[in-house]
């Protein structure tokens, strides 16, 4: 592939040589080659599974590689742990923060800071904190309790700690997964001053827009080894897709949509009370028809797991009642409502919809009313034929799906919820089915998501992933804390509209401060 | 620490490892309680050969092994089902008490002239009853108000110790031996509710119980829906919720079935090996050793029965080890080499779980701290 040298007389600010690391039978980075530049903004883009963490992993003290070297400003440098790597001015944001949820945002910035006395003074540590917000434009109170914040407000605390402790190499870890698009925006407004503030920043994504957006360079990834690096001004985001994957893909257009039918799941004025002032939901109307998709958007934590909960029948209304296919499931719990026909892909996969130190074959048979004596011969034959059907790659029915990948554990959960074989299941949640997964994966949930809509199921899909969204739809509601307070066709929807609204600004009202 | 050296998490854990783990725990606490024998002054591997010679060559050690094994197999079972599931049931001790003495109770109240079958079913179904009833406690608390069972259970072992003592030593009760006023003991059971013992030994009934027990839950756990709910509400809660299976419902017929092993246990106690309700030869930490033989087994119900005959075993050779002439054993060799097999068998966990992998590049250095993945990444702190 192209190598372009950007080559500023300075050395890079850090550089990877010929890392290798090695795990129990993968081989997850095969020599790479990584070169930060301070003042670049360089997107580190693959597939998960292409060995971007591992290297982010090597990159900032986590692992050590097997082979290879890392250069900071030329000099080898060998780090130790993730705080040697801190020390050294290597700090990361991970995708999944670490923060105190009780602590404030200067306790929390001042944790496991060893340059502070043991009687640190908190207007020291909040001067700091000040100072690095109004420098790179990121809004932070230092005196708030960190559970209180938005998403988007806690990954900014995550930069703002990295900074304070000195990093001048900054990876940034899928940084916009949970994010809305203004502050997706605001984030790549972020990381532009921090690198024209002359620091290095990465930026590990898979999602190609993004990287186009705000990258200087971009490095591609695949099966562990660099497969291009490239300007990010002479490529395009059919090339990168290319690269990435390996082949050409098509993950733009929303299949045809078919001619939406009757209602199959329909919501009427649901209430469900809020648990320590959390999780409430207010009056949800919805309906679900048959052949559609309709799309469930919102930032994490308005409601959208308690609005699946409350569909699948693991939690009863307050108020209000739950009909599939003209049939009142209200509250009759989860065993009577998957009888009526729905089919529960939670957000949560290994954990809550699969239990992941058991087999594929007993997980395959988690939901379906069992006999009191087992059918053994029935699970692994049953197992062995979704092994085959779904490509589920495994050692055998007999695996614990721990053991297996994110894409094929989703293919087991699928296989057991999305099965229409007998005819029964005619409506579908599914809650960020393609979270976390590679391409391959990803295509592979939404053939299947579409092949079930032409089947004549009604999907109900809630993602905090915009993207996915849109580019499953076929509407999309917004809820935001705990209301339905959009609702659009998916074609032609306005971004900033649904951004907007994600963010509690009520279109239809006088405009309310948000958090943005 | 093992400087150059780190743990990495096991993907896929190999049989093997099932196996030399709990073989190396009781390696590594024999090396331990050779330490402790030296420092006393005897010979750690003469020691160690006169319990191997005492209780598992001699006709009469091997009787005794598994007359102690018997109880052992039942509380390691007992342990053994609750832990599995993450339902930590500690009241084994408390549960066995009254379950032995429910089946002194009912084989007194049953008196003698009933038919020796229908005698040695009422005492252990009584048992089995005492020990449920006792965990019923712990139980209801935990399923109903999320009360931490392990010091629900712990706690009433000592209300059990109490209630005991209470019945053979505080008062007047049809349980105590009315022909010893001045030396209070246990009333003997009649003869009927006694169990069979084989030909000349001490082996008794309770060793059949406890082999069938362990067989009958094995095939419960892994071959019937009840087993299914259990291994996916023990492997995730919320997994369970999901499914729709009732936590309440897995977790009060998990720990009442923990109890009713304990409380089996405490019934053989009576009919099987002292013919009487005795304080004293009851109160043999029998229920706390039924944890170390379940973690030993892993909580692998099969697998407690060869532990139970192995930790049977190292219990009895105390005694006869105290016995010993020429020598001065302490009686507390047994009683340290189980505790330390436990924390081994314990600790053995570890690497189940992790691998100890050498690192590669690892110049060994000053203070460079053992990193332990967790399976997630670390976190900064």
């Amino acid at each position: 592939m192209t190598d372009p040298d950007p080559s500023p007389s300075a050395p890079p600010a850090l550089e990877a040589v010929g890392i290798t690391k090695v795990f129990p039978g993968v081989v997850a980075n095969d020599a790479v080659d990584l070169t930060l530049h301070r003042g670049e903004v360089h997107a580190l883009l693959g597939e998960n599974g292409a060995g971007k963490s591992t290297l982010a992993s090597v990159l900032t003290g986590l692992y050590r590689p097997d082979g290879g070297e890392l250069r900071r400003d030329g000099q080898p440098l060998t780090l130790r742990s993730p705080r040697d790597g801190l020390e050294r001015g290597i700090g990361i944001v991970h995708q999944h923060f670490r923060l105190v949820q009780r602590f404030t945002v200067a306790e929390n910035i001042a944790l496991g800071d060893g340059r502070l006395p043991w009687r640190w003074r908190r207007s020291v540590v909040a001067d700091a904190v000040r100072k690095l917000s109004e420098r790179y434009h990121l809004p932070v109170d230092p005196g708030a309790v960190v559970g209180d914040l938005s998403v988007g407000e806690q990954q900014r605390i995550e930069i703002v700690k990295a900074l304070y402790r000195g990093a001048d190499v900054l990876l940034l870890d899928e940084p916009t997964a949970v994010l809305t698009p203004q502050e997706a925006d605001a984030l790549f407004a972020t990381v532009r001053a921090m690198a024209a503030d002359g620091k290095a920043i990465v930026f590990i994504s898979h999602k190609l827009r993004e990287v186009m957006a705000v990258s200087d360079r971009v490095t591609v990834m695949r099966d562990g080894a660099v497969v291009g690096s490239l300007h990010a001004a002479n490529t395009d985001p059919a090339e990168l897709a290319e690269l990435m994957v390996g082949r050409q893909v098509d993950l733009s257009a929303r299949k045809a949509r078919g001619e939406a039918g009757r209602a199959v799941l329909s919501l009427r004025g649901v209430d469900l009370d809020a648990v320590d002032g959390r999780g409430g939901l207010h009056g949800i109307d919805l309906e679900v028809r048959a052949g559609e998709i309709l799309g469930v958007a919102g930032v994490a934590g308005n409601g959208q797991r308690e609005l699946a909960e409350t569909v699948a029948g693991l939690r009863a209304p307050t108020r209000g009642s739950i009909h599939v296919h003209h049939r009142d499931v209200t509250g009759t719990g989860p065993a009577a409502t998957r009888v009526a026909g729905i089919g529960y892909v939670p957000e949560d996969r290994l954990g809550t919809g699969l239990a992941p130190g058991l087999s594929v074959a007993d997980n395959l048979r988690l939901t379906s009313k069992q006999p009191l004596w087992l059918d053994r011969r029935g699970a692994t034959e049953t197992a062995t034929a979704t092994i085959t059907e779904f490509d589920v790659r495994t050692t055998g029915p007999g695996a614990a799906v721990r053991t297996m990948s994110g894409g094929n554990a989703q293919k087991v959960l699928l296989a057991r919820e999305l099965d229409t074989r007998d005819g029964a299941v005619t409506a579908l949640i599914v809650a960020a089915p393609t979270r976390g997964l590679d391409v391959g994966a990803t295509e592979f949930v939404r053939d299947l998501l579409h092949q079930r809509r032409s089947e004549g199921c009604g999907i109900l899909l809630i993602s905090e992933d915009l993207d996915e969204v849109q580019a499953l739809s076929d509407r999309i509601v917004v809820l935001s804390e705990g209301r339905i307070v959009l609702e659009r066709d998916a074609d032609g929807v306005d971004v900033t509209e649904l951004g907007l609204a994600m963010l509690g600004h009520d279109p239809d009202g006088p405009a309310e401060g948000g958090t943005s | 620490m093992m400087r150059g050296w780190q743990l990495e998490p096991r993907r896929d854990v190999q049989p093997g490892v099932l196996l030399v783990v709990p073989v190396l725990s009781v390696l590594a606490a024999l090396v331990v309680g050779a330490v402790f024998l030296s420092a006393i002054g005897l010979a750690p591997v003469a020691v160690y050969r006169e319990i191997l010679r005492v209780s598992y060559t001699t006709g009469y050690g091997i009787a005794d092994t598994l007359v102690a094994a018997s109880a052992l197999i039942l509380t390691g079972l007992a342990a053994g089902i609750a832990f599995r599931f993450k339902l930590y049931n500690i009241g084994g001790e408390g549960q066995l008490y009254v379950g032995a003495i429910a089946a002194a109770g009912a084989a007194l109240w049953l008196g003698e002239g009933a038919s020796p079958a229908l005698a040695i079913a009422v005492v252990i179904v009584a048992g089995a009853a005492g020990g449920m009833i006792w965990v019923a406690i712990p139980a209801l608390a935990r399923a109903y108000l999320n009360t931490s069972e392990i010091i629900t259970s712990l706690l009433l072992n000592y209300v059990a110790l109490s209630l005991l003592q209470y019945l053979i030593f505080g008062a007047n009760t049809p349980w105590r031996d009315p022909n010893s006023p001045t030396f209070p003991r246990g009333a003997p059971i009649p003869a009927e509710a006694v169990f069979p013992r084989w030909a000349t030994t001490r082996v008794h009934l309770g060793l059949v119980v406890a082999v069938v027990a362990a067989v009958l839950i094995a095939v419960v756990i892994s071959r019937t829906r009840w087993g299914f709910h259990w291994r996916i509400f023990g492997d995730s809660p919320e997994a369970a919720r999901y499914a729709g299976i009732s936590s309440r419902q897995v977790i009060v017929v998990v720990l009442l079935l923990s109890g009713a092993l304990a409380g089996l246990a405490g019934a053989g106690e009576v009919a099987g090996r002292a013919g009487r309700l005795d304080p004293n030869g009851l109160v043999l930490n029998l229920g706390y050793n039924g944890i170390i033989v379940a973690a030993l087994a892993r909580y692998n119900p099969l697998a407690v029965i060869p532990v139970g005959v192995l930790l049977g075993g190292i219990l009895n050779a105390g005694p006869a080890l105290q016995s010993l002439p020429g020598q001065n054993v302490p009686v507390a060799i047994s009683t340290t080499l189980t505790g330390a097999i436990l924390i081994f068998a314990l600790a053995g966990e570890l690497f189940v779980r992790y691998r100890p992998t050498r690192r590669p590049d690892a110049p060994p250095s000053d203070g460079d701290p053992v990193s332990v993945g967790t399976g997630d990444e670390g976190g900064r702190a």
